[in-house]
């Protein structure tokens, strides 16, 4: 029968002004890069369908403007979300450094929820700032996996947002399963309630 | 629940004279105004009359009659109509069913179920059967069930043009699903490649022999074992008992004969037998093919005695192998010589009757399959040449003058059967009709010509005959067997490749419907007022166009834990509107900082600084940044600030001014304050010396733009006279009281004194404790009305008009405190409370007050 997804789950990124969110985006929902900079002033989203082991995903991923003067009202969409892609860009070791603040601001506005970390415009080794090394330590620290892409030439990009959807979805399994083995304890301890009667 | 357990919960919803006799599930009404789903339709019989019911269930499935209502009730009277049509989109899933009954129609999507045929098949016998009787039927025991509600509905729904159409209902979700469908088709070449399978097709009539011979020479001369067989029988078996109760041993003998003798080279796997009567049809795979093989199913059609019994029709079997679907058909058409139309007959009737019922599918027909191989004894014979003729020529080897006699030919030729097949070129002798046992023609008295009523032909693309024969060896009937050998390019799906184009239509459609969410382009997201001022409007425009394909609905929309979408300073218009495809539309933004607004902005409480929040429906949020800087003025000072300015507002800075505001409430008389602010003691003044004789002083209104430089003048401490008309400037006066943080009387003082004010002692027992600089200003204004009262001859003024005028100033409510609604005979007295207040102080003498002081 028609089904159009399984799963719908709402990805958020985030980030310093200027790291490549939009282009991420781009590059993952319409495969396509624009080399000109038009600064996100809003939240915008695109959607792209996933099979995962045999199940539809579908993803809508929302994109914010990163700009610190837009902070407390892109908070407010951090609701509802599944999973946050916090990005930087490896030839801006500031945003970098923000990243920490990023982590804050979904702690304070998320419940348990799926992150990566993403270093962007990993395409010119001779910018580069931050060193796979220090943003692998930062990124085992605090237990995210951590990716470093470039957008411009596709690298790793799909590969970070696949990542991401199956730890999400692997989430929700096991949430379901835990809720399913609830259901069985009620049921058990129902169960020796009634034997203890009948003793 | 099952099927049975529904219907009893259904059947409790109705008296049991009322017999439900078919429901269907799932059903969905398509109406503009409701919701579409969880309809249940159900057919009701009461007596000889019958009705359509829908109802709505609240939770499915339904587990009492409670959550069934009763929704629409269509009697099937003779004004009753039924029309069925498919879902363009998904033609095998979904049906519309049309209903309409007297003047009301509807129409509901169903889900294509094995139980819509039982459903459908009762709403036709109760059609028929009520335009059977010659009077149209009462349905006296509908009226209970068609309630005021119902009747609402059924007027309310007459105004509908009968009929949704199909674009609007259908939900995206369907569209997408068949969209991957189509373009999957599309691209199928891309995933598929072909295969060539061998495909053997045999017929032989038997003529109620057993299989007494070897077959070999018949089903295994070829010089690679065939992929499939299909091996069809005629007259296996011609007894009575066969006939009236279809059951023969010779079903057994001849499949295991088949089996026996089938190519040894080869494992064989049977893909499904059929048999009806005397016609048998096997279909064979060669056992690695067989987990190819998907979707068996058979049918058979008897177009014998009554055009119905078995003796005479035909046995199919369809099956999917790979992505191919095939099918075989074994057919035995009329008999007799001149019959040819009523084997043309048989033809047809087996194409239209053939249906191959899958689960959840539509039936299939013959016509359905991309291979069809038709295969049996056809019985066309050959009637224009003599018989002698005919057995020369053949005899000769000579078969291209027979056959263009032969029957077959000429119907299949005029289209008249067969249209559409082909049959390989014939280069066997007939194969009817033979003495049993031997080779030679019939001798019996009939001295009928030979004829080949034994044939195979075929449908599809990419179908090779490579032989078409008869095997006259084979000798126990009356016919010759014949068979024909076929090499079939069967498509296949890459699983890889196919996974790939999938991704990409995925990817495809994805696409598309990003482009279909809603886009606009602002022309700007930062919009910067500069410099703003006192009661002075500022407006810009900011245009947004939809550049994408649809229309767009926006709109400006709170941000969290926020009462409005703006500050109250700011005018956006329109805040909400839809904007077509390739449109534009103009937004103004307003900005004015008026007497509520103006001394937050003064204290530092509120600044010229938003951001604004441009929801697109079903699409992104635009944030668009508003910015300015406001002129501070002593309009919306309080008055414990501006006696402390001993400079004109304008140079004091703004640091300072917030300052003072936020310390006002301590603020203390010394030798730096005046005692009231030289702002109102200068409008004051001006009115005293220029304009106690002008009438209608305090009533008729200025002009704005001489209040602005009235304002200009005040803030800049200008040593000009002060510009403007004496009405100009009171009503200046009136602006910079009013705007104060607070009102001359504070705010939690002022219920003391509307019930103090029928007292004048009392009343003036509160003004001796106000904080003093507000009873400077308010005993320094009524000195000055009290002053502008002795000239009532020339300005008109009344101390009940001054008094009104002035109490709602010196009272003013608190914008802040939410209060209960006023009604307006309550705020009536209110307000006559504030004017007996102040008018005590119009009318006496108090000037022990101010000696007091």
């Amino acid at each position: 029968m028609a089904r159009e997804f399984d799963h719908l789950f709402k990805l958020l990124i985030i980030g310093d002004s200027g790291v490549g969110k939009s282009c991420l985006l781009l590059r993952f929902a319409d495969n396509t890069f624009s080399g000109s900079y038009i600064t996100t002033i809003g939240v915008d989203f695109k959607i792209r369908t996933l099979e995962i082991n045999g199940e539809r995903v579908k993803l809508q991923i929302w994109d914010t403007a990163g700009q610190e003067r837009f902070r407390t009202i892109t908070s407010t969409y951090y609701r509802g979300t599944h999973g946050v892609i916090v990005v930087y860009d490896v030839t801006n070791g500031e945003s970098f450094a923000n990243v920490k603040r990023w982590l804050h601001e979904i702690e304070q506005n998320c419940d348990v929820v799926n992150k990566v970390l993403v270093g962007n415009k990993n395409d010119c080794p001779s910018r580069k700032v931050v060193v796979t090394e220090d943003a692998q330590r930062f990124a085992n620290q605090m237990n995210i996996p951590l990716f470093e892409t470039s957008a411009k030439e596709n690298i790793n990009v799909e590969e970070m947002f696949l990542t991401i959807t199956k730890m999400v979805l692997r989430s929700k399994l096991e949430m379901k399963e835990r809720q399913n083995v609830t259901k069985d304890t009620v049921h058990l301890k129902n169960n020796i309630k009634t034997k203890k009667k009948c003793c | 629940m099952n099927h049975d357990e529904i219907k009893s919960v259904v059947q409790e919803k109705f008296l049991s004279s009322e017999r439900v006799t078919a429901f269907l599930c799932d059903a969905k009404v398509l109406h503009p105004e409701w919701v579409k789903k969880d309809r249940l339709l159900a057919i009701v019989e009461f007596g000889d009359e019958k009705a359509v019911f829908c109802l709505f269930t609240s939770c499915y499935p339904p587990k009492s009659f409670t959550d069934l209502s009763i929704e629409i009730v269509l009697p099937i009277d003779k004004s009753f109509k039924c029309e069925i049509d498919n879902k363009p989109s998904d033609p095998e899933a979904i049906l519309y069913l049309n209903l309409q009954s007297r003047s009301n129609k509807y129409k509901f999507e169903i889900q294509m179920t094995p139980r819509v045929d039982n459903f459908v098949d009762d709403l036709f016998r109760g059609i028929e059967a009520v335009n059977k009787v010659p009077t149209q039927p009462d349905f006296v025991w509908l009226k209970k069930y068609s309630g005021k509600i119902n009747n609402d509905i059924l007027t309310h729904t007459m105004a509908l043009p009968g009929g949704v159409p199909h674009t609007q209902t259908s939900a995206p979700v369907a569209i997408r699903e068949s969209l991957i469908k189509h373009k999957m088709s599309d691209k199928e070449y891309e995933y598929t490649f072909t295969k060539k399978f061998s495909i053997f097709c045999g017929t032989w009539n038997v003529n109620d022999k057993s299989p007494v011979i070897p077959l070999k020479g018949w089903l295994s001369v070829d010089r690679e074992p065939p992929d499939i067989y299909a091996v069809g029988f005629q007259e296996l078996d011609l007894s009575k008992e066969t006939f009236l109760f279809d059951q023969t041993f010779r079903e057994d003998e001849w499949y295991n004969a088949v089996l026996n003798f089938v190519d040894k080279r080869a494992k064989y796997v049977k893909v499904e037998k059929v048999r009806l009567v005397g016609m048998m049809l096997i279909v064979l795979i060669k056992a690695k093919h067989f987990s190819h093989v998907r979707n068996v199913v058979c049918d058979t059609v008897g177009t014998g005695i009554m055009g119905k019994m078995g003796n005479k029709g035909g046995v199919s079997i369809r099956f999917d192998l790979h992505s191919t679907s095939m099918c075989f058909v074994n057919s035995h058409l009329a008999a007799h010589v001149e019959e040819f139309e009523r084997r043309n007959q048989d033809f047809r009737d087996i194409c239209s009757r053939t249906r191959f019922v899958q689960p959840n599918q539509l039936p299939k027909a013959i016509k359905d399959h991309d291979h069809v191989y038709w295969l049996g004894d056809l019985n066309y014979r050959i009637t224009e040449l003599d018989p002698t003729t005919v057995k020369k020529l053949c005899n000769e080897n000579n078969f291209v003058p027979v056959l263009e006699k032969d029957q077959l030919k000429q119907q299949h030729k005029l289209n008249n059967v067969f249209a559409g097949y082909i049959e390989g070129e014939i280069n066997f002798k007939p194969t009817y009709k033979y003495d049993p046992g031997t080779d030679n023609w019939d001798s019996s008295e009939k001295n009928r010509a030979p004829a080949w009523c034994d044939r195979i032909f075929w449908r599809g693309q990419n179908i090779i005959q490579l032989g078409y024969r008869s095997h006259p060896s084979l000798n126990i009937s009356d016919h010759k067997p014949v068979s024909a050998i076929f090499n079939s390019s069967i498509k296949i799906i890459d699983e890889e490749k196919y996974r790939k184009v999938y991704e990409e239509v995925i990817k495809q459609l994805d696409k598309m419907e990003n482009e279909l969410i809603p886009q606009v382009k602002v022309d700007r997201t930062e919009i910067d007022f500069e410099t703003v001022r006192y009661l002075e409007l500022q407006v810009r425009t900011i245009t947004i166009k939809n550049i994408g394909k649809l229309p767009v609905e926006f709109e400006f929309i709170k941000k969290l834990d926020e009462t409005s979408f703006c500050k109250e300073w700011l005018i956006v218009e329109p805040y909400k509107k839809c904007i077509c495809a390739e449109e534009t539309c103009e937004i103004q933004l307003k900005v004015l900082i008026n007497k509520t607004s103006a001394c937050k902005m003064n204290a530092g409480t509120d600044k010229l600084y938003d951001i604004l929040v441009l929801h697109l429906y079903g699409g992104k949020d635009i944030f668009i940044t508003i910015n300015g800087t406001y002129q501070r003025s002593c309009f919306g000072c309080s008055i414990e600030v501006l006696v402390n300015l001993n400079m004109p507002i304008k140079e004091v800075p703004v640091g300072k001014l917030i300052e003072l505001e936020n310390k006002r409430d301590s603020c203390v008389s010394n030798q730096s304050t005046y005692s009231i602010p030289k702002e109102i003691w200068f409008l004051v003044d001006h009115i005293y010396l220029h304009g106690l004789k002008e009438p209608n002083l305090f009533e008729q209104p200025g002009f704005h733009s001489e209040i602005l430089q009235i304002r200009d003048w005040l803030d800049s401490g200008s040593i000009d006279p002060i510009p403007g008309s004496i009405h100009s400037v009171a009503e200046a006066l009136l602006l910079l009281l009013e705007s104060t943080a607070d009102p001359i009387i504070p705010y939690n003082l002022q219920s003391v004194c509307l019930r103090a004010s029928a007292n004048y002692l009392q009343c003036k027992q509160i003004i001796m404790e106000l904080p003093e600089f507000r009873k400077n200003v308010f005993l320094y204004l009524c000195e000055f009305l009290q002053e502008a009262l002795q000239h009532s001859a020339e300005n008109g003024l009344d101390s009940k008009t001054l008094s009104t005028l002035f109490g709602a100033i010196f009272l003013r409510d608190n914008p802040n405190q939410t209060q209960e609604p006023q009604s307006r005979i309550n705020k009536q007295v209110i307000d006559k409370k504030k004017a007996q207040f102040v008018y005590h102080f119009l009318v006496n003498d108090h000037s022990d007050l101010i000696f007091s002081r």
